[in-house]
């Protein structure tokens, strides 16, 4: 909208498009992860159902890249293919890879990792839509309504792998207190909104980090309860922050991958 | 009508044989010949590995979508394959209950070789071109040979087709609307399309398969036309894609990369340039350029996930 | 060893509108009904709305063999329990000057107030 552009205060702008540039990145990746499981899923159902999640989350993300392109931020393709590593703002939870080897070969992709991550992130997506429903930036507001709406059928979705596979053989609980473990160790920038907190939160965009980090732990309390377990500590500082742009290996290679083909000419329709 | 119970296996047949006449259809339970069962057996579960397969080579372009669009319009026609190969091992599965086999053993028998999948699905995928063409002329070729199937004897089949063909049209759009962009884009995009159709040419004229059996020296589709599982030759089928799609490939300006096709008139045949055969024999034995590598991709993700299925196995209830 | 023991066959049913009636879908494979549904809408009912799923076990389906399908035939000489056996009528009412109240005409008092 022309017209909400015209009255944003520059500073209320740049926290807008910060805030923006994170959740698109986020639901980007993530979902740019979730396609490579495509066709590899331990079982053919769940590779159908959990593919429509992934096919969900991008769409979530187009609409975040929109949101900015209406801001005058440049083309939504432009935005999510032709961005460099160091100026994305995905948390680093998002990008990492979903195991050993390269997808185009014999990758030894981690189910339980999937699970773990996917619903920890799902989880923390929930707690921000929850919020953003209220932002002061009527767009995202709107935006956060829709979102909202397949949001039951991820966290759905997710709580039950991980409350099954928690309650299975050894070797599933092993496994996934592993992946709990190698999750939490990114946690610590999903909350975080880098060195725009201040701008985010003064603005009444969403809630402020400490807020939505505890309306997630009181989520997740009761599934953990019902297998016997503790929710895990989020760390209090993230060893990389990616909301600063602070990025592992991983989003490079996943970066190269995903814009090979724009990258040919961006220009060009494709 | 006599009791089924005191008939004769004879008398069995002649009843199921009249009613297959008649245009009834088959279902899971009823009683069928063993050479009815098994040409399904075959059929459907190569079908439904070939889906399952078939997930693998597109799947490469997933990732690399060139925009957001195109992501999201290749991720959901990956997950049709993957579902569609669901509907139809569903349908193989209680097909193979008679003898005790289920969908794990389906994927041992893909491993060892036994079970082939679609010749198409052995090669590779470039480019992106590749993705949009896989779409548009493979699913066209599999939109043609399975639409001849929407009537056959046996019900659970027929009504999977419904819904897949229904999808089909989707994928098939969706293939269309890639090469439909690259045809009116650049130079470079140009010269993609025409490089991927000369790469897939003689691939998409194997894939209706061999016009009789003295080419290959063996073809099921006498015996799927005897039991009307399907109508056409394979020949026939391969002269409907012929009528469809020659002209839409020239009409983008795209050459066909065969000089001898032509159209005879008389015969109101297309004549064209044999594959070569012996490659297709090669490659429906995995000896094909990439059957080994996703036979690898298949089979190590189908094993390191054996873990997930054992634990879901502990939840049974 | 799992792949005898995971699978468990469910037939979908759903509805796509809140006042339409259930319909078969297909079947999956899941290891207990929870993961059944978790499936069930994203297997088969992608493209068009769903109000509602049932997922079924397949063991609790008491389907009918071929022998007892025989116990399905009917002769067709049960008019009288339909309305054709009573078409008769509506010459009659005619001659009466009145319409016949056939099916059409009262299933349709269920609309809106005329």
């Amino acid at each position: 909208m022309s017209s909400t552009e015209n009255v944003l205060s520059p500073e209320y702008k740049e926290a807008v498009t910060n805030l923006l540039f994170q959740l698109a990145d986020d639901d980007f990746l993530f979902s740019y992860r979730g396609s490579e499981w495509l066709g590899l899923a331990p079982h053919i159902e769940e590779d159908v159902a959990s593919s429509s999640i992934s096919q969900d989350s991008m769409g979530h993300a187009t609409m975040y890249y929109t949101l900015l392109e209406d801001l005058g931020l440049g083309k939504a393709d432009d935005l999510a293919h032709l961005r460099p590593v160091q100026e994305r703002k995905n948390s680093v939870l998002t990008e990492r890879v979903n195991g050993e080897g390269y997808y185009m070969e014999t990758p030894q992709y981690d189910w339980a990792y999937a699970v773990v991550r996917s619903y920890f992130y799902t989880q923390a997506k929930k707690v921000k839509i929850d919020s953003l429903r209220q932002s002061s930036y009527t767009p995202l507001a709107e935006a956060a309504v829709k979102v909202n709406m397949e949001l039951f059928y991820h966290m759905l979705h997710w709580k039950t792998w991980f409350v099954q596979l928690l309650s299975s053989t050894d070797e599933a609980k092993k496994k996934m207190n592993d992946a709990i473990e190698l999750v939490m160790k990114d946690f610590g920038d999903v909350f975080s909104y880098g060195s725009a907190k201040q701008a985010i939160e003064s603005n009444g965009l969403i809630a402020s980090e400490e807020e939505l980090k505890d309306k997630w732990k009181a989520n997740m309390a009761p599934v953990f309860e019902s297998i016997g377990m503790e929710v895990p500590a989020i760390p209090e500082a993230p060893a990389a922050n990616g909301r600063n742009g602070d990025h592992s290996e991983d989003l490079t290679e996943a970066l190269s991958t995903l814009s090979e083909v724009y990258r040919l000419d961006p220009v060009a329709i494709w | 009508m006599s009791n089924l119970s005191t008939m004769t296996e004879e008398e069995k047949l002649e009843q199921f044989v009249q009613r297959i006449e008649a245009g009834d259809k088959i279902e899971a339970d009823d009683w069928m010949p063993e050479e009815y069962r098994m040409a399904l057996v075959k059929l459907i579960s190569m079908h439904g590995i070939s889906e399952i397969m078939g997930a693998l080579p597109e799947k490469e372009w997933v990732p690399k979508a060139p925009s957001l669009h195109r992501k999201l319009g290749i991720m959901a026609k990956v997950q049709d394959e993957m579902g569609h190969g669901q509907l139809l091992l569903r349908v193989a599965e209680d097909l193979l209950k008679p003898y005790g086999k289920n969908r794990g053993d389906l994927m041992q028998d893909l491993f060892k070789g036994d079970l082939k999948f679609h010749n198409v699905f052995h090669m590779e995928t470039k480019t992106w071109a590749d993705a949009g063409l896989v779409g548009w002329l493979v699913d066209g070729a599999a939109i043609i040979t399975q639409t001849n199937m929407l009537g056959a004897s046996y019900g659970p089949y027929a009504r999977a087709l419904q819904r897949i063909c229904a999808e089909e049209v989707f994928h098939a759009q969706h293939g269309e609307a890639i090469i439909m962009a690259l045809a009116e884009g650049t130079d470079e995009q140009k010269a993609m399309i025409q490089d991927a159709l000369n790469r897939w040419w003689e691939a998409l004229l194997m894939f209706f398969g061999p016009a009789s059996k003295d080419t290959t020296g063996t073809s099921k589709q006498d015996v799927t036309i005897k039991y009307k599982i399907r109508t056409k030759t394979n020949e026939q089928l391969r002269q409907d894609f012929f009528d469809k799609y020659i002209p839409r490939i020239l009409s983008l300006g795209l050459t066909i990369p065969d000089s001898t096709m032509h159209y005879d008139e008389e015969n109101k045949t297309w004549v064209y340039e044999q594959p070569d055969w012996s490659e297709f024999k090669k490659i429906i034995k995995n000896q094909g350029p990439r059957s080994q590598a996703r036979l690898n991709l298949r089979r190590s993700s189908y094993e390191n996930n054996a873990w997930v299925r054992d634990a879901l196995a502990a939840t049974v209830n | 060893m799992a792949e005898k023991t995971f699978y468990q066959e469910y037939e979908v049913f759903s509805k796509r509108t809140p006042s339409s009636a259930f319909q078969h879908q297909f079947s999956l494979l899941a290891p207990n009904e929870d993961m059944a549904l978790v499936m069930a809408q994203e297997n088969f009912m992608r493209r068009e709305p769903v109000a509602d799923i049932w997922i079924v076990n397949r063991k609790h389906i008491r389907g009918m063999d071929a022998e007892e399908k025989l116990t399905l035939g009917r002769l067709d000489n049960k008019q009288y329990r339909t309305t054709k056996g009573y078409g008769y009528l509506k010459k009659k009412w005619r001659h009466y000057e009145q319409q016949m109240l056939d099916e059409k005409e009262i299933l349709s008092w269920g609309g809106d107030d005329k």
